[in-house]
């Protein structure tokens, strides 16, 4: 059978019988340590009695099989630990035979059914047999509140142990350490969480690695796939433990919204906020600046990804609204938060634009843009590292607070010719932020040739074919999409057309998937933007909810 | 409620049936209406447990039933009234242990993911993840409570209390609350002690009112019992039973009137100088003396109340000052109070 290799089998039965002679405790450390390796191999072993046409076949090509499964039902870690019972289970179950050729099967069959005895029963003359016997409720219910109980009891036991810890410089609780062991085979279990969440939290005040590896490497895997479902605390006191369980969550976090824009684009913020990282940087500061590495090194490597934009610019938003729902004197300074960008240009850009009164966006926005427009001079006169580094942090931080090009590019939509220049820079730096051939005033003429095409589009009914094409081309433009797309979703958001008219103009300009699809991201950003605007508009808003309904559909 | 009885009197004649041979002509519809009976069961079970009339009448169907069927099936166990509770799970483990069950029957009780969506009745997998998740903890638990005992004991314990206690809650359940007790200790197969482990807990549970009727209840089944409170003060170590005599006058109570008894026990041999046992009791001078010492280091008023009544009691055999007359004299000595 080339399914297994003899290597293997001779490596798991030897685990298998060291697991049960070993002392308890080395025993519980190595199993856990080989659960994730220990599941595979069962899936293999599996897989191989699957392919068998009888039990006796799988008895001969498996002589092992026996053996290993009885040892490992009787290893309460291995059974405890979910994945490998039902793998184990399954295996049993392949070897059963509903109707037995011969004595082989017939014993086998007693075999296993002895073993699933052993499974759900007690051993008779024990207490636990004697009191589950008559406890008057079912096994299943007995078995599922003692657990309840005993994990409430040991909480209490770690969170007591926590008492004075800050104090100690060392934890000197090796039962920590032990109780997080063999929790690392029981994070799937839902009446766990209390005590992984104590256990967390112990480890946050005691400030030492006390606990196993592979409890905090299996938590952050069943928090990922949401097998298990932690009190927020707990789970920040992860991230804090771990640098490596933190990526993770920001990275699965963000291959979790690129794989799903369909409902991601919906309620964005919503999404942002339910996976914690924005509540759990404004507390922590490391937190929001790893999170931020991130998604600053997945931006660099795919800049023309306006789902990533989008992302970052709610995750800020998420952080700074956590931020203000602090007490004063928790907030940590801003400038921690920010410490490669020039202080000047954080004041404007994180305030956020329902904290502007509507008739100063446009000043503000020119402030903004020539803040922005010193530091870009800087790089063309120095040419220097620094100043390219310069320029690259004043971009990202305009990128995090991208609400603020969103609301110049509403503006445009209905902004007279002479107030354009500032916002049509604006849009410009936020998507070509490098100046390479000094190809920014070519960037600028497109974007304001495009901006005098849609407001054409937009304003004259019916829509001039003449411009219809003109946008569509500039859409085609890998240089200038972006852009053009950006000014475009606001314009069918915010300009004054009846909804017809916007629908038709949309079903003609965007026909390509992709192109909706991008489009759909701008619309989610907006769709942030104005669900923490504190007036709501509800025309927009049923616009929007229209435009990206369509989008959706086709 | 006689369609009740008769119901009853079937469900036991099939898990009798799903012990003998007979089972080998059942198929897989046989099987699932079998367990469809069986849950039925769990909840006349649960609707009448706490309910002393009705209760007492489905006890008696069971018993004339168990006697009627051990005259024609002689190898089937009995079935008690707390067992219902758990007919599924039975029937599961007969059918399970019986070589004559068919092998078709067997795999649509096994958690194949297939027929699990189906059959959810026979998932087993989160009874065997609690089971074997509470093992485990156990084991790596060094966790003895407050009290010292295991953890395993305090969970279990608690659960018996709170069993006790909804129980109690309603009058005409004290004989049943005892029956459950004979009947753990039947089960524990004559190895008591950890079960006493368990009833410690139970009794240590925190007070209110309810608890306070399950103590008395709990204390009044021990002393019903040739001896049983003080094989189970003997079995409870000392610091167990200076906790639970803190905790109840009347467990001190008892506490007290074993050690007495204990103390009774014990002669001075004048050629060893030493205090030697008259009796079967296997307690020591040293024993004895230890159980004080942890009744005194209990703080107060246990410990003011513990001195009181050892000075008593020395007073009351005479009031010696001089050693090997007067056990309560030695102890004192011994204590040095």
């Amino acid at each position: 059978m080339e399914a297994v290799s003899e290597t293997d089998v001779q490596f798991w039965m030897a685990k298998a019988v060291n697991w049960v002679e070993a002392t308890s405790c080395s025993a519980l450390l190595d199993t856990s340590r080989h659960l994730g390796s220990l599941r595979s191999f069962l899936q293999q072993v599996l897989q191989g009695l699957q392919q068998m046409s009888s039990t006796s076949e799988a008895m001969k090509t498996f002589p092992f099989v026996g053996q290993f499964l009885g040892r490992l039902c009787w290893n309460p870690c291995v059974i405890a630990d979910e994945r490998s019972q039902r793998l184990l289970l399954q295996c049993l179950s392949c070897l059963y035979s509903a109707e037995p050729m011969n004595a082989v099967e017939q014993k086998a069959n007693m075999w296993i059914k002895n073993m699933f005895c052993h499974l759900i029963s007690e051993e008779e003359g024990s207490v636990a047999h004697a009191t589950v016997k008559h406890a008057g409720l079912t096994p299943k219910r007995y078995h599922s509140e003692a657990l309840q109980k005993l994990v409430s009891l040991m909480t209490e036991e770690v969170i007591k142990s926590c008492d004075g810890l800050p104090n100690t410089s060392r934890c000197s609780n090796g039962n920590i350490h032990a109780m997080s062991t063999a929790c690392a085979a029981l994070v799937t279990c839902p009446q766990m969480s209390p005590l992984i969440g104590a256990l967390l939290k112990h480890s946050m005040l005691c400030g030492s690695s006390c606990l196993n590896q592979e409890f905090i490497k299996e938590v952050s895997e069943a928090l990922i796939s949401k097998m298990l479902v932690l009190e927020d605390e707990a789970v920040v006191n992860l991230w804090c433990y771990s640098p490596t369980c933190l990526e993770g969550a920001a990275v699965s976090f963000l291959e979790s919204v690129l794989s799903d824009h369909e409902t991601v684009t919906q309620s964005l913020d919503k999404h942002v906020h339910d996976s914690l990282l924005p509540q759990a940087s404004a507390d922590h500061c490391h937190i929001f600046l790893t999170v931020n590495e991130i998604y600053r090194s997945v931006l660099t490597e795919i800049d023309e990804n306006l789902a990533v934009r989008a992302l970052i610019q709610v995750f800020t938003v998420c952080f700074l609204q956590r931020r203000t729902g602090q007490k004063p004197q928790d907030r940590l300074p801003l400038r921690s938060f920010f410490p490669h960008v020039m202080p000047s240009l954080l004041t404007p850009l994180l305030t956020a634009p329902s904290e502007v009164p509507r008739e100063a966006w446009l000043d503000h926005l020119s402030w903004i843009r020539s803040l922005l427009q010193s530091v870009t001079e800087n790089e063309e006169a120095g040419e220097d590292v620094r100043a390219y580094q310069a320029v690259f942090e004043a971009w990202f931080l305009l990128v995090q607070c991208g609400y603020w090009v969103d609301t110049a590019v509403e503006l445009l939509v209905l902004a007279a010719p002479e107030n354009a220049e500032p916002l049509l820079w604006l849009l410009t730096f936020f998507h070509h932020p490098t100046n390479r051939g000094h190809q920014r005033s070519q960037q600028t003429a497109v974007a304001r040739e495009a901006w005098t095409h849609l407001r054409m589009l937009f304003l004259t009914r019916p829509p001039p074919p003449r411009h219809l094409s003109a946008v569509k081309e500039l859409l085609s433009s890998s240089l200038s999409a972006n852009l053009v797309l950006h000014l475009f979703s606001n314009f069918t958001v915010f300009s004054h057309g009846p909804v017809s008219i916007i629908t038709e103009i949309t079903d003609k300009v965007l026909t390509e998937a992709a192109v909706k699809r991008r489009a759909l991201w701008i619309l989610a950003s907006i769709r942030c933007r104005l669900n923490s605007a504190t007036m709501r508009d509800d025309r927009v808003h049923s616009r929007l909810r229209t435009l990206q309904d369509a989008l959706l559909q086709t | 409620m006689e369609a009740v009885l008769r119901h009853l009197t079937n469900i036991l004649e099939l898990l009798a049936v799903s012990q003998t041979d007979r089972v080998s002509e059942w198929d897989r519809h046989t099987a699932l209406r079998a367990f469809q009976w069986a849950e039925y069961c769990e909840q006349l079970h649960s609707r009448f447990q706490s309910n002393p009339a009705v209760r007492s009448a489905l006890e008696a169907a069971l018993s004339d039933t168990n006697r009627r069927l051990r005259e024609t099936l002689p190898s089937c166990s009995p079935v008690m009234f707390s067992e219902l509770a758990q007919c599924q799970h039975m029937l599961l483990v007969h059918l399970l242990r019986n070589p004559s069950a068919p092998n078709s029957v067997i795999p649509m009780l096994f958690p194949d993911p297939k027929t699990a969506a189906q059959e959810s009745q026979f998932d087993q997998n989160s009874l065997i993840t609690c089971k074997s998740a509470f093992n485990l903890l156990c084991s790596t638990s060094d966790g003895t409570s407050s009290a010292g005992l295991q953890a395993e004991a305090v969970v279990r314990g608690t659960l018996l209390g709170d069993l006790l206690n909804s129980l109690l809650s309603r009058s005409g359940n004290d004989e049943y609350a005892r029956t459950l007790l004979d009947s753990m200790l039947h089960d524990s197969a004559g190895k008591p002690e950890s079960l006493y482990d368990v009833i410690a807990a139970a009794l240590l549970s925190p007070d209110d009112e309810t608890s306070c009727v399950t103590r008395r209840c709990v204390l009044a089944w021990l002393r019903e019992r040739e001896g049983g409170l003080s094989e189970v003060c003997r079995s409870l170590s000392p610091g167990i039973c200076a906790v639970l005599s803190r905790q109840s006058p009347e467990f001190k109570q008892e506490y007290w009137g074993v050690l007495k008894q204990w103390a009774s026990c014990l002669e001075f041999d004048v050629l060893e100088s030493l205090w030697v046992p008259t009796s079967d009791e296997p307690v020591t001078f040293m024993k004895l003396t230890d159980r004080f010492k942890d009744l005194l280091n209990s703080g107060p008023p246990l410990k003011e109340e513990t001195e009181a009544e050892l000075k008593t009691l020395k007073r009351e055999a005479g009031d010696f000052h001089v050693k090997g007359l007067c056990i309560w004299t030695d102890i004192i000595i011994q204590l040095k109070l």
